[in-house]
């Protein structure tokens, strides 16, 4: 028996939470999952990488029930061709076809070159992927970053940095491989504006189980995924014990802080966010749907007046 | 006696691949171990950072804050960036750490904790490696 996990028509952060809630349903029972895009309209960076990591967890739970097996979920493409070659330019399917097995018609079409996909779906599995991804946001995006959002040229380093920093919580924290992607695009939720947009997610262990070692036993009662959270990003700390560990979130946060833009983090059951003015999210949500490993969202907005 | 690293160069010997950009543990931990095995303890060493893109918080403290607590006496930055002093100096301050930063025009500026580092500047001044410039500034005499 298959089940069905609907992907939102709009996926972005916003929607994740309905998706997790699907996922984890379908999940409970052990059988092979099957992700349906077909309604699917819209997906943010976030929604891409967030249904890559989605499909890593299924396939290496086994679906059909055999535990353990090697049976790939199966993912319905969505019905348009605009958002289908979207998906592709984006970088989507690329990673897709090792993970899914993808149903409907995928067009051959290479990761785009335009400019609103600073850097397509990217894998992040080791120190050299980082390099790889740094190297070539630099080549890509300094000039968009400058002309299209108004930051100073200076500021597009610091934009490397962050990117950096974001993919190495991967490599050193999940215990598996995630994936980046980078896009530029009008944001009208609340913005009206053009902003860049980072997203970083994987299936791996996620911050509680990474922390946990170190961390649990202070927080007592209230260790939990929320709990894990606030100590990585709010107050820095790693689950190395070297002293300059737990910088890079930091670094993260003060980039962000000076560009106005935000940082979001979901794993687990909970979600953090550092909210800018210009944004109404909840700094700290608990409870919510369970989702295997961290999903990371930085926004960049466009400089000038910020109001909502 | 002071000793030159130029990080641009050590990093294309310590890591396969050819990369400008000074980012991820390993490779910070890489590009380190090389220059200690370049490196006398205690010694006043200069740090030429020309030819490095981007460089993040990770090989930062990899790299400038490891070499500062356990290594050099004093580190002398040469040709960084501001992007490279924005990734430095919170990591220099994470650990009360503190090292000299030489600017364009010569003369230099401290970078980190403010007491370690009015503290290396004195030590120059007093080693003879650096002077007071007739504006009040400090500049190298040598290197």
């Amino acid at each position: 028996m298959t089940r069905l996990v609907e992907v939102p028509a709009q996926f972005d952060d916003r929607s994740f939470d309905q998706f997790a809630a699907a996922y984890a349903q379908a999940t409970a029972g052990g059988e092979r999952l099957l992700f349906d895009a077909h309604a699917a309209e819209w997906a943010s960076p976030y929604g891409l990488v967030g249904l890559l990591a989605a499909g890593a967890a299924a396939g290496r739970r086994g679906g059909g029930g055999g535990g353990g097996g090697a049976e790939r979920p199966l993912l319905t493409v969505p019905a348009s061709a605009e958002v289908v070659s979207y998906w592709a330019r984006a970088g989507f399917f690329r990673e897709a076809a090792d993970l899914f097995e993808v149903h409907g018609k995928v067009p051959k079409t290479k990761p785009a070159t335009e400019s609103e996909v600073l850097l397509p779906v990217t894998p992040v599995r080791a120190a050299e992927d980082v390099h790889v991804v740094v190297s070539t946001i630099q080549q890509r995006a300094s000039a968009i970053l400058a002309k299209e959002l108004g930051l100073d040229p200076k500021a597009t380093m610091g934009f490397a940095m962050a990117l950096s920093e974001a993919c190495q919580n991967i490599v050193e924290h999940a215990g598996s491989g995630g994936w980046v992607a980078v896009q530029a695009y009008n944001w009208r939720r609340k913005l009206a504006r053009r902003v860049v947009v980072i997203a970083v997610a994987d299936a791996g262990v996620g911050f509680r189980h990474s922390l946990e070692p170190s961390q649990a036993k202070r927080f007592g009662d209230r260790w939990g995924d929320a709990a894990a959270l606030e100590a990585a990003l709010i107050q820095g700390v790693s689950r190395f014990r070297d002293p300059g560990r737990g910088q890079g979130l930091a670094g993260i946060r003060r980039y962000l802080a000076r560009w106005e833009g935000k940082v979001a983090i979901r794993s687990g059951t909970a979600r953090i966010a550092i909210v800018p003015g210009w944004d109404d999210d909840v700094p700290l949500r608990n409870g919510l749907p369970a989702f295997p490993g961290s999903q990371v969202l930085l926004i960049i907005p466009e400089q000038g007046s910020t109001q909502a | 006696m002071i000793q030159h690293i130029k990080v641009h160069e050590v990093l294309q010997q310590s890591v396969a691949g050819f990369y400008a950009d000074l980012v991820t543990r390993p490779t910070g931990r890489a590009v380190r171990e090389s220059i200690e095995r370049a490196l006398s303890a205690g010694t006043i060493a200069v740090m030429d950072f020309t030819g490095v893109g981007c460089l993040d918080y990770s090989c930062a403290d990899e790299i400038v804050a490891k070499l500062v607590r356990e290594k050099v006496r004093v580190l002398l930055l040469r040709g960084t960036t501001d992007a490279h002093r924005d990734a430095i100096e919170p990591v220099l301050l994470g650990h009360g750490l503190a090292a000299v930063c030489e600017r364009p025009d010569g003369t230099l500026d401290m970078i980190g904790a403010r007491e370690p580092a009015a503290a290396l500047l004195e030590e120059l001044v007093a080693q003879q490696v650096a002077a007071r410039t007739p504006g009040g500034a400090i500049a190298l005499t040598a290197a």
